[in-house]
């Protein structure tokens, strides 16, 4: 059992004609990708990796019954292309361009939201239910299937922890990259509520990092109502105040955003917070003994 | 990207929202000259990138051509929290009658604009908000919606705030709305906005932070980001299109990831000081990684470097390229040591080994690390 995505999904790729979306596209089916088409603008009829490819998101909903996009779209195009996909019936939306500008992502937010439609990013690295398919740039090599759950807002930090917890034999029921950006489509208190729902999924993995109230919102959601024992590691202890670390929405303010505030709250919600990447597993084995 | 006073003050006046006049100079002479010009008595305010200018001396009162120099002067001589103070604004005297707050920033949890309108002016937001909550009006906005004239004036019949006043104070916040939306700001903030004796309304600060992401759509902004970096290496960093973050250590490092390159920071904390944070983004080339070596190995007391290679997005093959020709080309002393992981993670450790950089072979960058510092220490 996964979260969001499956062997089954019928995956789309938007951008798939640029360097990266062709690159990726090649990985994405390696690793087992149920991609049904591919859209840029203006190349429909050309085929990438043996995938065909659209104009529009309409075109490849209704020929070839895309259920779910991969954004490889470049950031003064993500509004647009966002709004004709969630128009055009796709029910997961996985971006992960970064740079969109920030008002952009909260009219995406919104117009999603009226619409019911789950959109993960922007920045985000992607979801890969380990052993089925992966929607995005994760490195397939990291990750192996079994039954933790994983959150994170940064890609590569979500690859390191995953390959920590699968060199002791931890493999993942679905890890999911929410994004790094200030404003994200579906926050980690909504991941956190989808893993504890997830019959496949025994223990949650967050990842965090300075910036933002993410963290801080997602220990409220679990001290209230979640029931699978949850372990975090917050990223930039060290990180100097008022310096943006790479990441739009890594900044501490102040006392605002820094890992202090994260990890307690974290902890008086019962949840096991590792001070280092790799106590990750050691608190993982612990929980579930 | 944070803008000067008097950018967001222009910004601000062009959406029709009522800004004192001023002038700004970089001498003490033309700072005499603009206050001629201005009429006493005039404010000289520091033009620097962060706040506390107030106590630091930085805002003081003219009543004299000669005293405006003369402040002007010890101004521009000063530092700000570290940061030189390269230019001062000249601005007219107001007489305070009463002072109010005006924001617009963003909620990244609920992700829409919240506007913030209090009667206490002049002092922190968040100080008013732990001591009189009461006094904070704040809303959450729909960005479809906007916030119109009608909503701003319940903002301000919230705040107790009637008759003339209530309807002024309601504009200027629609405005500063129209602001904030118009410029992709992240933050627009009034602070104070006066009421003078004579009953005029004026916004006596301006703060404003843009979007970096969104200058795309903004040339008509005659203001560039890298002007305002104090750091020659992060200006550097930001030339060739990387993050760079110079600190006072001595470990330099390069991640192809921002969370793990705050990890991996994190980790060489525990023992040794990082002399930077570099995180590549999603871009990278052998040339890329060539210029990301010259960068990190610019920094002065640099002792070792270490490089955290993930390759998701990133070619990491072809970065290995250009780290082993900048150090054919730059031999170094220096303990280089570098951990490479994911997409093509073999072809990548070959490339590394086969010029000379030292690969870690463990799974953990905890034991990379571990490795680096063995090296420091004169182990094998």
């Amino acid at each position: 059992m996964s979260i969001l995505l499956n062997n089954k999904t019928r995956v789309l790729v938007q951008g798939i004609t640029g360097r990266v979306g062709r690159a990726q596209t090649k990985w994405m089916l390696e690793y087992g990708t149920n991609i049904v088409a591919g859209v840029t603008p203006g190349k429909g009829g050309e085929e990438v990796e043996g995938v065909p490819v659209y104009n529009s998101v309409a075109q490849a909903v209704a020929e070839r019954g895309a259920e779910a996009s991969v954004f490889f779209v470049p950031p003064p195009a993500v509004k647009a292309a966002a709004i004709e996909t969630i128009d055009a019936g796709v029910s997961l939306i996985v971006v992960v361009t970064e740079h969109v500008p920030v008002h952009d992502a909260m009219e995406i937010k919104a117009y999603a939201s009226e619409r019911g439609v789950r959109l993960l990013g922007p920045t985000s690295p992607g979801i890969i239910t380990p052993g089925e398919a992966k929607m995005g740039i994760m490195p397939g090599n990291m990750f192996q299937p079994g039954r933790i759950g994983v959150i994170s807002r940064s890609g590569t930090l979500a690859y390191e922890i995953c390959v920590d917890l699968a060199a002791a034999g931890l493999g993942q029921s679905t890890a999911a990259g929410m994004g790094a950006d200030p404003v994200t489509f579906t926050s980690m208190s909504e991941l956190l509520a989808l893993f504890d729902a997830d019959p496949g999924t025994d223990l949650v993995v967050i990842v965090g990092e300075v910036g933002g109230r993410q963290e801080e919102h997602a220990a409220q959601f679990i001290a209230r109502q979640m029931k699978k024992p949850v372990v975090a590691y917050v990223a930039g202890h060290s990180v100097p105040e008022g310096k943006r670390m790479g990441h739009a929405g890594a900044i501490v303010q102040g006392n605002m955003g820094t890992t202090k505030s994260k990890m307690s709250a974290l902890q008086k919600a019962g949840v096991k917070v590792a001070e280092y990447p790799r106590d990750v597993v050691k608190l993982v084995q612990n929980q579930l003994k | 990207m944070r803008l000067y006073e008097f950018e967001a003050g222009d910004l601000f006046r062009s959406e029709g929202i009522p800004v004192p006049d001023f002038l700004v100079a970089d001498s003490p002479e033309q700072a005499r000259e603009a206050a001629l010009k201005i009429g006493f008595p005039v404010v000289v305010k520091a033009q620097v990138l962060t706040g506390g200018r107030g106590l630091a001396g930085g805002v003081q009162a003219a009543e004299s051509p000669e005293q405006a120099e003369e402040i002007a002067r010890w101004i521009l001589k000063s530092t700000i929290r570290g940061l030189p103070v390269n230019r001062v604004m000249v601005v007219k005297k107001a007489e305070v009658a009463r002072e109010f707050y005006l924001g617009v920033t963003i909620d990244g949890l609920a992700g829409c604009p919240v506007v913030i309108l209090s009667t206490a002016g002049g002092v922190s937001i968040e100080e008013t908000a732990r001591t009189h909550p009461e006094m904070v009006v704040s809303t959450q906005v729909p960005i479809s919606s906007g916030l119109g004239l009608a909503e701003a004036a319940k903002m301000a019949q919230k705040a107790s705030l009637t008759g003339d006043e209530s309807a002024r104070i309601a504009e200027i916040l629609h405005k500063l709305y129209r602001v904030f939306r118009h410029y992709d700001a992240t933050i627009a903030e009034i602070n104070p906005l006066v009421r003078t004796a004579k009953g005029e309304y004026l916004a006596l600060d301006a703060k404003m932070e843009i979007d970096d992401s969104s200058l795309f759509r903004h040339p008509d902004l005659p203001i560039s980001p890298e002007d305002r970096i104090a750091s020659s290496l992060e200006k550097k960093g930001r030339q060739i299109g990387v993050t760079y973050v110079e600190l006072d250590g001595e470990v330099g490092i390069i991640s192809t990831g921002a969370g793990l390159g705050m990890a991996t920071m994190d980790i060489v904390n525990q023992r040794y000081r990082p002399a930077n944070f570099l995180e590549t983004g999603g871009g990278i080339s052998e040339e890329l990684l060539y210029r990301v070596m010259e960068l990190v190995m610019q920094k002065k007391g640099l002792k070792a470097v270490f490089l955290n290679l993930l390759g998701g997005i990133n070619p990491i093959h072809e970065g290995a390229k250009g780290i082993v020709r900048f150090l054919q080309e730059h031999p170094t002393d220096i303990p280089i040591v570098a951990r490479a992981m994911g997409n093509r993670q073999e072809e990548t450790r070959q490339v590394l080994r086969e010029g000379g950089v030292e690969v870690v072979n463990a799974v953990a960058t905890e034991e990379g690390v571990e490795q680096l510092f063995r090296r420091l220490e004169g182990k094998r």
